[in-house]
C-alpha cells in the first residue's frame, strides 16, 4: 500500500507531500517524538506546507492514525466475518457442531487466510506484528455482535448453543512467530501449525462442560448434543450435522490431535497463498487510473 | 416561447430523472414494507400439491394442549404414514428427522418418540409403512405460535405436517431447562457455564487489544510506514520488542497449556458428540392398508375452477361388517362425509373440511359386496391451501388415505391415489 516509484528508488513520500510532517517521528501513541531519518531535512516549517506547526502536524498525523486503524478495523469485520461465515459457518455457530474431526480442521484452515494476507501487510509495510491478532479480534467482534444481536436478540438461541470459537491465542502466536522469526517462510511452517494446533486446547476450557454426558430416554448424550436438540432450529435437521465423520477409525479416541496436524500442514499452504494474496493487494496500483 | 419552455422542462425532467426514480423507489419500498405483516407460518403451502399429497399422510394428530405458561410441557401426537405413492422428485425417507416447525425455539423440543424409540437424531423410515410418533415441547417464549411436526428428509428437504396455533403465557426470563448429567448434578442448559465462556472470550479479547495497542503505540501507522518506506525497517523492531513478544509469547502458551490441563483434570469424564442413526424403527400394525377392502382406482378429474377432485373407485368389502367411507385425508386437509362425522371434531379449522366430502352412494359396502363410487372432493381449501396447483404440477397425479368406519367403530384406513385430469375450464 501507498508504496509508489519514488520510494522504490529510496525517497521518503511523505517528507515530499508534507514537508513538515512530524509522521516519520511520530504517529498515533508517540510519545516523546524520536528522530528518524531525513528528520534533519524537516525540522522547520517550509513554505507551502499545509501546517502552520508542528504540533498541528502531529494531531493531524495522530487522527488519520486512529482515523486508518478505525477504518481498517470496521472494514475486516466485515470482510473476515463473511468469508468467516460461508467457510466455517455451522462449525463455529453451534456448540453440538464443534466436534473432534471437522472443527479443528476446518476452522484453522479457513481462518489462516486473511490473517496471513494481513501479516504482509502489516508486517512489509509497518513491521508490525499483529495482523493475525487485528483481523481474529475484528472476527470476533463481529461474530460477538452476530450472536449477541441476531442469534439471541432477534432469534432467542441462547449463547450456550451459539457461542463462537475462541480464536486470540491462536492469531497471538501467529503474530509473535512473526515478530521473533521474522520470516514468514518460518512464520507459515511453524506458525500455521500452532495457529491449528491451539485450536482445540484453547477451545476446551470452554467446550469441555459441555461434553459432560446424560442419559436421556435409555441414549447417551453429550450436553452439546442436548442443548442442539432441545433449542428448535428448524431448517437444520440433525442429518446435515457434519460431525464425527471419517475413516480415521484407528486412531480410537485420539482422533483430534491428527485432526489438528492434518488442519496444520493444509493450513501452512493457505498460508503461502495468502501471504501472497495480501502482497497483490497491498498496493495502489490498481487505482492508477482514477 | 411554449416550446422553449417545454424543452426546457424535458430537460430538467432529464437531469433529476435518476433521482425521481430513486426517489419513486425508495418510497414504494416503504409503502411495501409498511404492508407487510408478521412471518408466522413456515412455507408449508409452498410445495407443490403432489408432493404434499403423496410423500406423507399424517393423521390423528393431536395438541395435548394450545394455551401454556413458560417451562410447561404440552405435547404434539399422531401417526405418520409414509405413502406407497412416493413420488420420484423427492428422496425416499432412509434418512430422515422427525423436526419440529415452529418461529424459532419458542418450545424446547425436550424428545421425540418414532415408533417408541427415542428420535433426537436422524432415523430411517420405510416407504408403505405406518409410525405412531409423540413430540414433547417445553414452553418457553411468550406469544402466539404456529406449530408443526415435520419430516426432513435428506436431500429432499423438510415436508411439513399440519399446523395449530399454540398460546405460551408467562415471563421469557424465567424460563428453565433443567438436564441431569451422568454425575448426578442437575444443570440449566439456558444458562449453563455462560459466565465462562464470557470470561475467557473477554480475557483473550482484552490480550489481542493490549497487543495490538502495544503496538500501534509505537508511531502508529503512518510513522512507522514512512521509517519502513525509508529503507531502516530493520530498525524500526527493537530488541525490547522482541523481547515483550517472546514473554508475551510464553503467556499465551503457557495459560493456554496450564488451563487445559486443569480443565482436563475437572471434567475427567467427557463424551464426544453423539452421531449415527437409527434404523429399525417399529411401524405400527394394523394400519394403513390392513383393512379387509380391495380399492380399484378408475381415474379421475380435477376442475380447477371448481376447486373439486372427482375420483372413481371400486371398493369390494372382504370383511365382516359393513363399512362406510368417513373421511378423505390428504396433506394434512381433512375432508369429511359430514353423514358419518355426525360430531364436532377436533382439529385445526383452516385444515378441516367438515362438509367437504361426498359420494355418489353413501350407502354402506355390505361385506362381499363390490360397488363402483365416485368420491366428490371439494372446498374452498384446495385453494387456500394451494392444492389447486394440482393442475399445474409436473405429475398431475394425487393420493391420500380414504378412511372407512364400520357400525362398531372399527377404522380401515387405505391408501389411494392415482393420475387425474385437469378440467380447466367450467363445464
Amino acid at each position: 500500500m501507498l508504496r509508489d516509484k519514488s520510494i522504490k528508488t529510496g525517497a521518503c513520500p511523505v517528507t515530499e507531500s508534507i514537508p513538515a510532517s512530524p509522521g516519520i517521528e511520530g504517529g498515533a501513541g508517540s510519545n516523546p517524538p524520536v528522530a528518524a531519518p531525513n528528520i534533519g531535512a524537516l525540522a522547520g516549517a517550509v513554505s507551502g506546507s499545509p501546517f502552520t506547526s508542528r504540533a498541528e502536524a502531529a494531531t493531524a498525523v495522530k487522527t488519520a492514525d486512529l482515523l486508518l486503524i478505525i477504518a481498517l478495523f470496521l472494514i475486516m469485520i466485515g470482510g473476515y466475518h463473511v468469508h468467516a461465515m460461508l467457510t466455517m459457518g455451522d462449525w463455529d455457530f453451534w456448540v453440538d457442531w464443534k466436534d473432534r474431526r471437522f472443527w479443528p480442521t476446518v476452522l484453522p484452515i479457513m481462518l489462516v487466510t486473511f490473517p496471513a494476507a494481513a501479516q504482509y501487510f502489516f508486517w512489509v509495510h509497518f513491521r508490525l506484528p499483529f495482523g493475525a491478532t487485528f483481523l481474529c479480534l475484528a472476527l470476533l467482534t463481529g461474530e460477538w455482535i452476530d450472536r449477541y444481536v441476531s442469534f439471541w436478540g432477534w432469534t432467542f438461541f441462547p449463547i450456550t448453543l451459539c457461542w463462537p470459537t475462541s480464536l486470540i491465542p491462536m492469531a497471538l502466536y501467529l503474530d509473535i512467530v512473526l515478530l521473533l522469526s521474522k520470516s514468514w517462510i518460518i512464520t507459515a511452517i511453524v506458525g500455521s501449525m500452532g495457529f491449528s494446533l491451539l485450536l482445540y486446547p484453547n477451545n476446551w476450557v470452554i467446550l469441555a462442560p459441555y461434553h459432560q454426558a446424560s442419559e436421556q430416554y435409555g441414549t447417551l448424550m453429550s450436553l452439546a448434543d442436548i442443548i442442539g436438540f432441545h433449542y428448535v432450529r428448524t431448517s437444520m435437521p440433525e442429518y446435515i450435522r457434519i460431525i464425527e465423520r471419517g475413516t480415521m477409525r484407528t486412531f480410537g479416541k485420539d482422533v483430534v490431535g491428527v485432526a489438528s496436524f492434518f488442519a496444520g500442514f493444509v493450513s501452512i499452504i493457505v498460508y503461502f497463498v495468502w501471504w501472497n494474496v495480501g502482497k497483490m493487494f497491498s498496493t495502489v496500483k490498481y487505482m492508477e487510473t482514477i | 416561447m411554449k416550446t422553449t419552455m417545454l424543452s426546457s422542462l424535458a430537460r430538467h425532467a432529464k437531469r433529476q430523472a435518476g433521482r425521481l426514480w430513486a426517489l419513486g423507489l425508495a418510497a414504494g419500498l416503504a409503502v411495501t414494507m409498511a404492508a407487510t405483516g408478521p412471518a408466522d407460518a413456515h412455507g408449508e403451502k409452498s410445495q407443490a400439491a403432489f408432493l404434499r399429497m403423496r410423500t406423507l399422510n399424517w393423521y390423528d394428530l393431536k395438541w395435548s394442549k394450545t394455551s401454556v405458561s413458560v417451562n410447561e410441557e404440552y405435547e404434539i401426537t399422531g401417526k405418520l404414514h409414509i405413502m406407497n405413492a412416493w413420488p420420484a422428485a423427492v428422496h425416499i425417507p432412509d434418512r430422515a428427522f422427525v423436526n419440529t416447525g415452529q418461529p424459532g425455539a419458542v418450545a424446547n423440543r425436550e424428545a421425540v418418540f418414532v415408533g417408541g424409540q427415542f428420535a433426537p437424531r436422524a432415523l430411517q423410515l420405510e416407504v408403505g409403512k405406518t409410525y405412531e410418533f409423540r413430540v414433547v415441547l417445553r414452553a418457553r417464549r411468550p406469544g402466539h405460535w404456529h406449530t408443526h411436526v415435520q419430516l426432513s428428509v435428506e436431500t429432499g428437504g423438510p415436508i411439513p405436517g399440519p399446523g395449530q396455533y399454540v398460546d405460551i403465557k408467562g415471563n421469557f426470563n424465567d424460563f428453565t431447562d433443567p438436564v441431569k448429567l451422568l454425575n448426578g448434578t442437575t444443570v440449566d442448559i439456558e444458562t449453563y457455564k455462560l459466565g465462562n465462556i464470557y470470561l475467557w472470550h473477554l480475557l483473550w479479547y482484552v490480550a489481542g487489544a493490549v497487543w495490538i495497542a502495544y503496538w500501534f503505540s509505537k508511531r502508529g501507522l503512518i510513522g512507522r510506514f514512512a521509517w519502513v518506506a525509508s529503507g531502516k525497517g530493520e530498525e524500526v523492531v527493537t530488541p525490547q520488542d522482541r523481547l515483550v513478544g517472546a514473554i508475551s509469547l510464553a503467556a499465551v502458551l503457557g495459560t493456554v497449556i496450564i488451563f487445559y490441563a486443569i480443565t482436563v483434570s475437572s471434567y475427567p469424564n467427557t463424551i464426544p458428540l453423539q452421531a449415527g442413526d437409527f434404523r429399525n424403527i417399529p411401524a405400527l400394525a394394523g394400519e394403513v392398508n390392513d383393512g379387509p377392502l380391495k380399492i380399484t382406482y378408475l381415474g379421475g378429474s380435477y376442475k380447477v375452477p371448481g376447486r373439486e377432485l372427482v375420483a372413481n373407485f371400486k371398493i369390494t368389502n372382504d370383511g365382516k361388517e359393513a363399512v362406510r367411507i368417513g373421511e378423505f385425508n390428504t396433506a394434512g386437509l381433512r375432508f369429511l362425509n359430514p353423514d358419518v362425522y355426525t360430531t364436532k371434531v377436533d382439529y385445526p379449522d383452516y385444515l378441516l373440511a367438515e362438509r367437504g366430502l361426498t359420494l355418489s352412494d353413501n350407502a354402506p359396502i355390505q361385506p362381499g359386496e363390490t360397488k363402483e363410487i365416485s368420491l366428490t372432493v371439494q372446498d374452498a381449501r384446495w385453494d387456500t391451501e394451494r392444492l389447486s396447483g394440482l393442475a399445474y404440477d409436473v405429475d398431475s397425479s394425487f393420493a391420500g388415505v380414504l378412511f372407512f368406519f364400520t357400525a362398531s367403530g372399527t377404522r380401515y384406513p387405505m391408501e389411494v391415489g392415482g393420475p387425474v385430469i385437469p378440467t380447466f375450464l367450467p363445464v
